[in-house]
């Protein structure tokens, strides 16, 4: 008989709980704005500038026309402002705010267990259509953005901060038109 | 007045490109841990069930805000060397109900289709392209609009100049309407979910 | 009703704090407006250490090298400054200078006819709270005395062939001309007979000073 048989010591007991522990809850929002806060007054701080996304959004499509299609892209007057010499996306502060934004989620996501391949969607609708409501929302956003000279990051939080007052009506109206929309795309999470 | 260090020389252009990166890491970071990677956490905003939306934005914004009125009035920060948007009041006003419209549809606004993207959700990811598309369609219509999106310039304004107010009058204002929000978002929330 | 701070959530002490915060922030001035705040020491010691002050000669040798990173401002009347200035130089008679919107983080180079005016101006931009402001030592009087119309010494040794090479190749860049012999009592030339330099923030290394490209700050 094999006396040696060491006894293996068994890892304690893990309490089911975290065996199939889900996604962490979100954290208090008013703490998590004490910290968006304040990542918004460093980006002041340091920088001089607010935060921002569209305009990141706007640089590279710029910088991806052109590379594809030159001359319908230097042809756009709305691209100039990008286009002009010496420009570059690695070189636009936006850019890498956004990429570090894209990091950040990921990290946050990632200590949380939320990161999961899926589509946020409601039962009794078909991916396809959710996804077709996402792009038709982007689409949407990039144009009301345009027009306001920015989005909920670069003029709702960045002006309201600021008291810019062209900032406050945007983010007034920002509620206002997605409060007025509200039920008629209600069916998307049913 | 030391701050903006970048337009005091502190570092050079280069550098301002590293401290955007890790600006935004933080930006993403605060988003995701609210839960603005979630179309329906944020869209939840709208059906009044849950008001995150609302008390991050504002508090964000509060935070931001009283930080930014100490550093200058203690002559830390050089306000002056902010950037301030320019307001166009009217095109600012349309262009809030169609991203208003955008992110009820879409269940993102741009910053958080990028982290919903960053956590794996394809419907953000599928924004972030629709901003795209949207961003060319914008600049083949650009010519039509253009002198609409100029029109009611302003210039720099903020809300004290405009309305001819104490700087700090105005400051101890938003946070008086932020704290009222807030106790009418959590009041409305309630009566909502009990519903 | 007894009161303990202890006892309130998390979410109520972030409202008090806040509430506080607001409150205490109602007297604040951020954007200081036209006060002026002046710190007699730390002036009288950066007068002492000459720490703004310019020579012409190097002046003359940033202009050559082609330095935009400070704005050069003619003090002078609208007339002295349309007759001659200095390569680059912006004009801004002092009058207008409070009013003239200078950022504060800008490093101003000033001069004047001698150096009254620049030093003047210099007070002023300091009180305002400027970091980087210079002047221009003995103004154009010195600009036309050692740049322009260098007087070039005998030239007795390599150094001096070398230095007086320098003087005579700036001067000409200028469009002035230097004159030879120490101790010649030879009557300067007017001014009017320098040539005028191109109107500045068009074309060319050393005449003009485009201003730096306005980067995207928007969202």
């Amino acid at each position: 008989m094999n006396s040696h048989a060491s006894t293996v010591d068994l890892p304690a007991a893990v309490p089911a709980q975290r065996i199939h522990a889900g996604p962490a809850p979100y954290s208090n929002p008013y703490l998590a704005g004490i910290g968006l806060g304040l990542v918004l007054l460093a980006a002041f701080v340091f920088v001089g500038r607010g935060l921002g996304a569209s305009g990141a959004a706007s640089a590279v499509v710029a910088f991806g026309l052109n590379a594809v299609a030159p001359e319908h892209a230097q042809s756009r007057e709305w691209f100039a402002g990008y286009l002009g010499g010496g420009f570059h996306p690695l070189k636009e502060w936006l850019v890498f705010e956004v990429l570090g934004l894209f990091t950040g989620a990921w990290i946050s996501g990632l200590l949380a267990r939320r990161v999961l391949v899926s589509v946020e969607k409601g039962p009794r609708v078909s991916k396809g259509v959710r996804l077709a409501m996402a792009f038709l929302g982007g689409a949407l956003m990039a144009i009301g953005a345009a027009l306001g000279r920015g989005c909920t990051s670069g003029q709702a939080l960045t002006g309201g901060s600021l008291l810019n007052l062209g900032s406050w009506a945007f983010m007034l109206m920002v509620f206002a038109g997605a409060y007025g929309l509200a039920s008629f795309v209600r069916w998307q999470w049913r | 007045m030391m701050a903006p260090f970048l337009k005091y020389g502190l570092f050079n252009e280069e550098v301002s490109l590293v401290v955007a990166f890790v600006i935004g890491i933080g930006f993403g970071f605060a988003l995701e841990r609210a839960g603005f990677g979630s179309a329906r956490k944020l869209v939840s905003q709208f059906y009044l069930d849950d008001m995150a939306v609302f008390k991050v934005m504002f508090t964000a914004i509060v935070t931001a805000m009283l930080g930014v009125t100490y550093l200058s009035w203690i002559g830390v920060l050089d306000l002056s060397l902010v950037y301030l948007t320019p307001t166009y009041l009217v095109p600012q006003l349309v262009g809030g109900v169609v991203l208003g419209a955008g992110f009820v549809v879409g269940g993102y606004c741009p910053g958080t289709s990028i982290a919903a993207a960053a956590t794996g959700r394809i419907d953000g990811l599928v924004a972030v392209a629709g901003v795209g598309f949207g961003t060319l369609v914008f600049a083949e219509a650009y010519p039509l609009v253009k002198s609409f999106m100029n029109s009611t310039a302003m210039g720099p304004q903020t809300i004290p100049q405009y309305f001819n107010l104490p700087y700090g009058l105005v400051v101890f204002g938003v946070v008086l309407m932020a704290i009222g929000g807030f106790v009418g978002a959590g009041w409305v929330e309630r009566r909502v979910r009990a519903k | 009703m007894s009161f303990s701070f202890s006892r309130l959530s998390t979410n109520q002490r972030l409202a008090a704090l806040a509430f506080v915060l607001g409150l205490a922030a109602i007297p604040a001035t951020p954007t200081r407006g036209g006060a002026v705040r002046i710190a007699p020491e730390e002036l009288a010691i950066a007068i002492e250490r000459k720490a703004d002050h310019v020579s012409a000669p190097d002046l003359a040798d940033w202009i050559i090298q082609g330095r935009v990173d400070f704005r050069l401002l003619d003090l002078r009347a609208e007339a002295a400054y349309a007759t001659y200035r200095i390569p680059g130089a912006e004009n801004l008679p002092i009058a207008s200078l409070p009013a003239a919107g200078l950022a504060l983080n800008e490093k101003i180079l000033l001069y004047g006819e001698d150096g009254v005016h620049a030093a003047q101006a210099w007070f002023l931009l300091k009180a305002r709270g400027h970091r980087a402001v210079y002047m221009l030592d003995g103004g154009l009087e010195a600009w036309k005395n050692l740049v322009l119309y260098p007087r070039l010494a005998d030239a007795a040794t390599p150094e001096a062939r070398q230095r007086n090479e320098r003087l005579r190749s700036v001067s000409l860049h200028f469009g002035g001309t230097p004159t030879a012999g120490a101790g010649e009592g030879g009557s300067e030339p007017a001014v009017s007979a320098a040539p005028l330099p191109p109107v500045p923030a068009v074309k060319g290394s050393a005449a003009a000073r485009p201003a730096p490209k306005k980067k995207k700050e928007g969202c």
